[in-house]
């Protein structure tokens, strides 16, 4: 190859990069844009929502609050209590537990007066088989709790036993170590009430860290900022996720994923697809593709609705060795869904979801590390070799950086026009600094934890779910 | 003077798409700092805010307790209340205030019933708070529409409802929920002749808040609910079997059994499942002959209608839908069947019965 042809070589792959960033800072002002619109319509129309009615109405439909549990006897007891303090009026909590190792169940049977019960299990979905039974309590307090001691097979496998063992017509699945706002169940019920030209499917909420705030009995107390920088960049990405992301494609009705840490799903829809796939980490994203899929292939009008009220906190990893082991698991959902779905992808048969969600997943998620770090490898050569033009590369690292500061800030003031949770005086400055910090102290992490899923996809084909050392929130 | 020259030369030389790119982060840069500073004012201002609003209401709270335990059987407005009438009504004009006043008088008027109540509905009008609302019911902006209809449900301010029925198939379905709900809080079931001219959905939920009204409301006479039960809104007629089954209205049992009928299956399904609760039994010829032709949600609000009126006579339906495909369906047969007659049952099919049993530890 002479001199000139590597000189059109280098171009293409310059060129590559610079549309591949423009096509999404592009995309990130455009969902920007429309999530403002979106949260503005919310706020407004929300403003006129009242959610007292629907407490004590016979007519509010049945929910059944799913907890897929695996040693977590540490705060198991706590936090069933918390599930069970619901203020809506007819739902029933169902604790899987997945072949805890610990003394999970007999904490729950002691705290809660449970016996085991011979119920007809409805096995529309196939399962692990049950290990110890089906409990529940003999005080009238905790009628709604239901126990279910199965073997395990691992969080898809609870929630489908789940599903089994529910009655009722929506399914929520949480995980049971997430602190659950009282008025949450009456929150995400409303768009499958509220929406008459389209069937609602699934519903989810805003998901915020609880890192740090006072919890005390299930109820959280007070909301403060942890010191952490990791965990401090982590509420700085949950805000930019949920109040930028997720609020614009759920105006745009493209949806791939309802967090997998709360979500309501209509049962009926969820059977006839077959449940939670077992074989994937990401069954929660997994199980909505599969489930917008379903309603395309039969022609029926659908919506994957979105609330941005914050319904859920959670604890988020404090460390970075956990931290890369949730994203690689991220990551690893993301490739197995997509892979699955391929047939979707670019198919104009599936109108916005092939043409739009799938693409844009594809392309700015599934794609977006891999083409980072090739950017960074070819950057290295072009620094090995001094052909790198300082001057040039400056302008666009200040570009990216710039961009990425702007976005965190713009979510930042989004959080204070809408629900302005962190109201405590220092907490703003706390969270400009991370706004700055943030693509130093997170987002290589992040690089790497989305490589390293890619290379354990491809090389290790284990189904893992790594481990995740909790802390506990229970009286935080 | 230098410095910059240089700095403008150097810029020049380079290729515009260069040029393209430093002007853009110059100016994303500034705008984060332009949006630094407004964060950092906006929060200032959420603090000031909040707390204004909450001495405004402290200071309204106050003045309105006052009020409401000076007044006196012998005049309208004792002089006590007339000072307080003339303080509040010096704030009125400020909308930042009234705001504030409106939901003080709100939170009070949620918290207490009768003569207290009507004692602030009457100072709402006093303080001439009545003609900000009134003045916003023919505005552009369906939002302004929809809070002035609230204000006078929370109010129960009467006498306007043939303008506010003018909303009733507005576009905006907060508007047509606003109506609504002001016309059942204020005139109960008189107020849902609006059902008669709907013709947009009613949807569940607007269903469940009207329901809730209702119930709590102190007049239960019942309007005749036949005409909604033949409606050509669909939503109507879901509306009105939820009323027949809550109200237990026996007297409609033939429309509802006319629904068997209708055209829209979840309409069918409320349908069987409100002669479920009203209990007519008549209802089962008809549905056990049409069992097979009817959809699978049908079938099963049919087979649990039948798990609470199962009789006897029953035996031979359920014994030839024993082995429905459906498992649910199949489980509720079991359960009656071994309510009606165990023994014979656990004859028929042994297997069967494990099925309703729980599946313990088979690995």
């Amino acid at each position: 190859m002479n001199a000139n042809t590597w000189q059109i070589i280098l171009t293409i792959i310059q060129y590559f990069f610079l549309i591949f960033s423009i096509s999404a800072i592009t995309s990130y002002i455009l969902l920007g844009i429309i999530s403002a619109i979106e949260t503005r319509s919310y706020m407004k129309k929300n403003s006129f929502v009242n959610y007292k009615e629907i407490l004590s109405s016979p007519f509010s439909p049945s929910i059944s609050i799913i907890a897929p549990a695996y040693n977590e006897s540490l705060n198991i007891v706590e936090n069933v209590r918390s599930l069970l303090s619901s203020h809506y009026v007819n739902y029933d909590v169902i604790i899987v537990n997945d072949g805890s190792k610990d003394d999970s169940l007999e904490k729950l049977i002691k705290a809660y007066d449970l016996i085991q019960i011979d119920i007809p299990i409805n096995e529309q979905i196939k399962t692990k088989p049950l290990r110890g039974g089906v409990y529940k309590s003999t005080n009238p307090a905790f009628d709604k709790l239901i126990v279910v001691d199965k073997e395990n097979g691992g969080k898809a496998d609870a929630l489908n036993m789940g599903l089994n063992i529910s009655k009722n017509k929506y399914v929520a699945s949480i995980d049971v170590d997430c602190l659950l706002l009282e008025d949450a169940l009456q929150k995400l019920i409303k768009p499958f009430l509220e929406i008459t030209d389209q069937k609602v499917i699934a519903a989810g909420g805003v998901i915020r860290i609880a890192n740090s705030c006072t919890i005390k009995d299930g109820k959280l107390l007070e909301i403060n900022f942890p010191n952490k920088w990791l965990e401090q960049g982590q509420i700085l990405e949950y805000l930019r996720a949920f109040l930028l992301g997720r609020m614009a494609w759920s105006r745009l009705n493209g949806l791939l994923v309802i967090s997998g840490a709360f979500g309501l799903f209509d049962k009926k829809i969820a059977i006839e697809v077959g449940g939670y796939d077992t074989n994937t980490v990401g069954e929660d994203m997994e199980i909505i593709v599969r489930m917008r899929r379903h309603m395309q292939e039969i022609n029926q009008k659908y919506k994957v609705a979105y609330i941005p009220d914050p319904l859920c906190w959670t604890e988020a990893p404090d460390n970075y060795k956990t931290f890369i082991s949730q994203r690689n698991r991220w990551t690893r959902g993301t490739i197995e869904t997509l892979k699955k779905h391929k047939k979707i992808g670019f198919n104009k048969k599936y109108f916005s979801l092939g043409l739009l969600s799938y693409p844009y997943w594809f392309i700015f998620e599934r794609m977006a590390p891999i083409v980072e770090v090739a950017g960074l490898i070819y950057f290295g050569i072009l620094i090995f070799f001094d052909y790198v033009r300082w001057d040039y590369s400056l302008s666009f690292i200040l570009l990216a950086y710039s961009f990425s500061v702007l976005f965190s800030i713009v979510a930042i003031i989004s959080e204070e026009l809408t629900y302005n949770q962190y109201k405590k005086k220092k907490i703003g400055i706390k969270l400009i600094i991370i706004s700055f910090l943030e693509p130093i102290v997170n987002h290589p992490f992040i690089l790497y934890a989305a490589i390293k899923g890619n290379i354990e996809y491809y090389f290790y084909k284990k189904i893992e779910w790594g481990t995740m050392t909790r802390k506990g929130m229970g009286n935080t | 003077m230098n410095e910059y020259n240089f700095i403008l030369q150097y810029f020049n030389q380079f290729p515009l798409i260069i040029k393209v790119v430093w002007i853009t982060s110059v100016i994303l840069m500034t705008n984060v700092f332009i949006l630094i500073i407004y964060l950092r004012y906006l929060r200032n201002k959420l603090r000031v805010k909040s707390s204004l609003e909450s001495k405004c209401q402290m200071y309204f709270e106050s003045s309105l307790i006052t009020y409401l335990y000076s007044g006196n059987e012998e005049e309208d407005f004792s002089i006590e209340q007339k000072k307080i009438i003339k303080e509040l009504k010096g704030v009125t004009s400020e909308a930042f205030k009234r705001k504030v006043l409106i939901a003080t008088l709100l939170k009070l008027r949620n918290e207490i019933t009768g003569e207290i109540a009507d004692s602030i509905d009457k100072l709402y009008i006093e303080l001439g708070l009545l003609q900000y609302p009134l003045s916003k019911l023919r505005h552009k902006k369906w939002d302004v529409i929809a809070n002035a209809i609230r204000e006078l449900t929370l109010f129960q301010v009467k006498g306007i409802q043939s303008v506010v029925m003018k909303n009733i198939n507005h576009p905006k379905k907060e508007v047509r929920k606003e109506m609504q709900l002001y016309l059942v809080q204020l005139f109960t079931f008189k107020g849902l002749e609006f059902l008669n001219l709907l013709q947009t959905p009613l949807s569940e939920w607007d269903q469940i808040q009207l329901l809730e009204i209702l119930q709590k409301s102190d007049d239960q006479d019942i309007t005749d609910i036949k005409p909604w039960l033949k409606s050509t809104n669909e939503s109507v007629v879901s509306f009105a079997l939820k009323l027949a089954r809550l109200y237990n209205q026996y007297e409609v049992k033939d429309e509802i059994i006319a629904l068997l009928n209708h055209k829209n299956e979840l309409i069918r399904v409320n349908a069987i499942e409100s002669l479920n609760h009203l209990n007519v039994l008549e209802a089962k010829v008809v549905l056990k002959s049409n069992f097979i032709e009817t959809s699978l949600d049908e079938q099963i609000a049919f087979v649990k209608m039948l798990e609470n009126t199962y009789e006897s006579s029953d035996k031979f339906f359920l014994l030839d839908y024993r082995n429905h495909e459906n498992q649910e369906i199949k489980l509720i047969i079991m359960e009656i069947m071994k309510n009606l007659n165990f023994e014979e049952y656990y004859l028929y099919d042994t297997e069967l019965f494990e099925d309703i049993t729980n599946k313990k530890t088979t690995a």
